[in-house]
């Protein structure tokens, strides 16, 4: 089975400013993908592409499309959430599942209607009557209720409090997330999401910097908390971070050899939050 | 066709001033009607009040289309630009609606959809007043407007009126929506200055005319190809009321030109250029997604 999405040499300058420089990945189908970066890291640009809302250089293959040319075709199958992108104030919240009924086959009303009916939001209502929570409550009503077979979701929880955060997260992986689908999500909030993904991507400066599932991380990456007298003696093994933490000090390797470093204490797979300051700072 | 019909009531949640301006209009002039003096005075000739009617519609739709005209210069530089300012044009672009469709439907609603809005309320109060007008003048006057042939005319009228001025102010369309799609700011500005700097440019540089004769033939050409002018006298009657004298048509049938209108090759360059920049259009929302 082809790969979902497939980049290589993925480009895009903004003038003199190269957003993304030659990136290469693949997300297959039936994962959950964390695209994580710092602000200004390429992560929007990247998601763009993917939506086909810019275009670019190099070669980008989602669905089986090229997306800058097909982005209504493509849109029939994949749905997304932008950051800053915002319903139009305007708008009714009846009026918005009517028209998004309307327009696109993949809709289904009833689950739309389900997921708002769990919330105090009436369809007579304007969305700029709307708390800003409210309002994302509604735009990710709408988005998941679309049968999509990849949901791009760029900073989804924006402005929710932690109780709606949770209880989006829930219903992304209960009742929407299943074997036909994939999940494409950057988030800052790299704790909020670590336990759902399936795989990460870090990136930074324009270009891929981690590229890995969650299960081979372990295999990948190692942490090691070192007391202060071997310190030396592990520093020679070429960490390529560490951190002081509580009297020692913690050193992350790349392709660990874990029998050596299990002499300098115990071996622990690197958290997602922990690999990303690791690999970015 | 479906998702364009979603597309223009999608225009009209979002611009309700589509009816209600006419709306508004239309009741203003229906109390004109109730409350206003009747008063012509006996002294009118039969030809004089033959002539009464048709005037005093013409009037009514005049007036909608004059308001119409400026609204609906107004809807078409806001079409592409309210969305990306409010930063909602990301969600419109997250449904499965191309970039193309979208630029037309909002073509059409402004040049044919709004024009048959104000047509229609044009239309219905005018009704309301030969009603109201004929109670009040104890029919009277209400023959004069109860006449099939000027309402029939007035009809003919306007929809030639909509589908030649959509045809003919196609550049003025299209650089309306082009700057719409263009401008990240100060949509009015980017709409005016450029025109006003070619003029500029050529009348120093070159010491010539031709950007500024273009605008001004396009802007106030319309009507001489649009219509026989009043150097035709079968098409043009005058009559005299007292010691004034009334150059009007003597029929509808005989003032439109659509021959002439037709044949005209300024009609076909500015479809032409109308296109052209309706396509830059379409090219600026697919790249443009922010303001």
């Amino acid at each position: 089975m082809p790969a979902l999405i497939e980049a290589r040499d993925l480009t895009k300058n903004y003038g003199s400013q190269l957003a993304l420089n030659r990136v290469n990945f693949t997300v297959e189908s039936g994962r959950i993908v964390g695209l994580i970066g710092p602000n200004g890291a390429g992560k929007t640009s990247a998601l763009r592409a993917i939506l086909g809302l810019t275009a670019y250089r190099g070669h980008l293959n989602v669905l089986g499309r090229e997306p800058f040319a097909n982005r209504a075709a493509l849109m029939q199958e994949a749905s997304f959430i932008a950051d800053v992108a915002v319903l139009p104030s305007w708008l009714k919240v009846e009026q918005a599942i009517d028209f998004v009924a309307g327009v696109h086959p993949r809709f289904r009303r009833d689950r739309a209607l389900a997921l708002l009916a769990k919330t105090q939001i009436t369809g007579k209502r304007r969305i700029r009557e709307l708390s800003k929570g409210m309002k994302t409550l509604v735009h990710l009503a709408l988005t998941m209720a679309i049968d999509a077979r990849l949901l791009v979701l760029d900073e989804p929880t924006l402005g929710l409090d932690i109780l709606a955060r949770r209880s989006f997260y829930d219903a992304l992986v209960n009742d929407y997330m299943d074997e036909t689908r994939t999940i494409l999500i950057t988030t800052h909030q790299v704790e909020e999401v670590e336990n759902l993904l399936t795989d990460v991507l870090f990136i930074d400066n324009g270009r891929i910097v981690v590229d890995c599932s969650i299960d081979d991380l372990a295999a990948r990456y190692a942490a090691v908390a070192v007391a202060d007298d071997k310190l030396i003696e592990a520093r020679a093994l070429r960490p390529f971070y560490e951190r002081p933490m509580l009297g020692k000090t913690v050193l992350y390797f790349e392709q660990p050899d874990i029998a050596r470093l299990a002499a300098f204490g115990e071996v622990q797979r690197p958290s997602v939050s922990d690999l990303f300051v690791a690999k970015l700072s | 066709m479906h998702t364009y019909m979603w597309l223009i009531r999608r225009e009209f949640w979002e611009n309700r001033a589509i009816w209600i301006v006419p709306a508004v209009i239309g009741v203003a002039l229906t109390i004109a009607a109730l409350f206003g003096r009747i008063d012509f005075g006996a002294a009118i000739s039969a030809e004089q009040q033959r002539m009464i009617g048709p005037t005093v519609l013409l009037a009514y739709g005049f007036t909608f289309f004059a308001v119409m005209s400026i609204y609906s210069s107004w809807y078409l530089m806001e079409c592409l630009y309210a969305d990306r300012k409010d930063r909602s044009v990301l969600f419109w672009k997250s449904l499965p609606i191309s970039d193309t469709a979208t630029v037309l439907a909002k073509l059409f609603t402004g040049v044919i959809v709004i024009p048959l809005v104000y047509f229609l309320a044009a239309d219905v109060s005018t009704l309301l007043m030969a009603f109201i007008v004929s109670m009040r003048a104890h029919a009277y006057f209400g023959s004069v407007l109860w006449q099939p042939e000027p309402w029939l005319q007035l009809h003919v009228l306007w929809l030639y009126v909509i589908l030649t001025t959509a045809v003919w102010f196609l550049p003025i369309t299209g650089w309306l929506m082009l700057v719409s799609a263009w401008a990240r700011r100060a949509v009015v500005l980017w709409l005016v200055l450029p025109p006003l700097a070619l003029y500029w440019v050529e009348r120093w540089f070159f010491g010539s005319h031709f950007v500024g004769s273009q605008l001004a033939e396009r802007t106030l050409g319309y009507v001489s190809r649009a219509f026989y002018d009043r150097s035709n006298p079968s098409a043009w009657a005058t009559t005299s009321i007292g010691t004034d004298t009334l150059t009007t048509p003597s029929s509808v049938w005989r003032v439109l030109n659509p021959i002439g209108f037709v044949s005209s090759p300024a009609t076909w360059v500015g479809l032409l250029v109308g296109a052209a920049m309706i396509y830059g259009a379409i090219q600026l929302r697919l790249r443009r997604s922010e303001t």
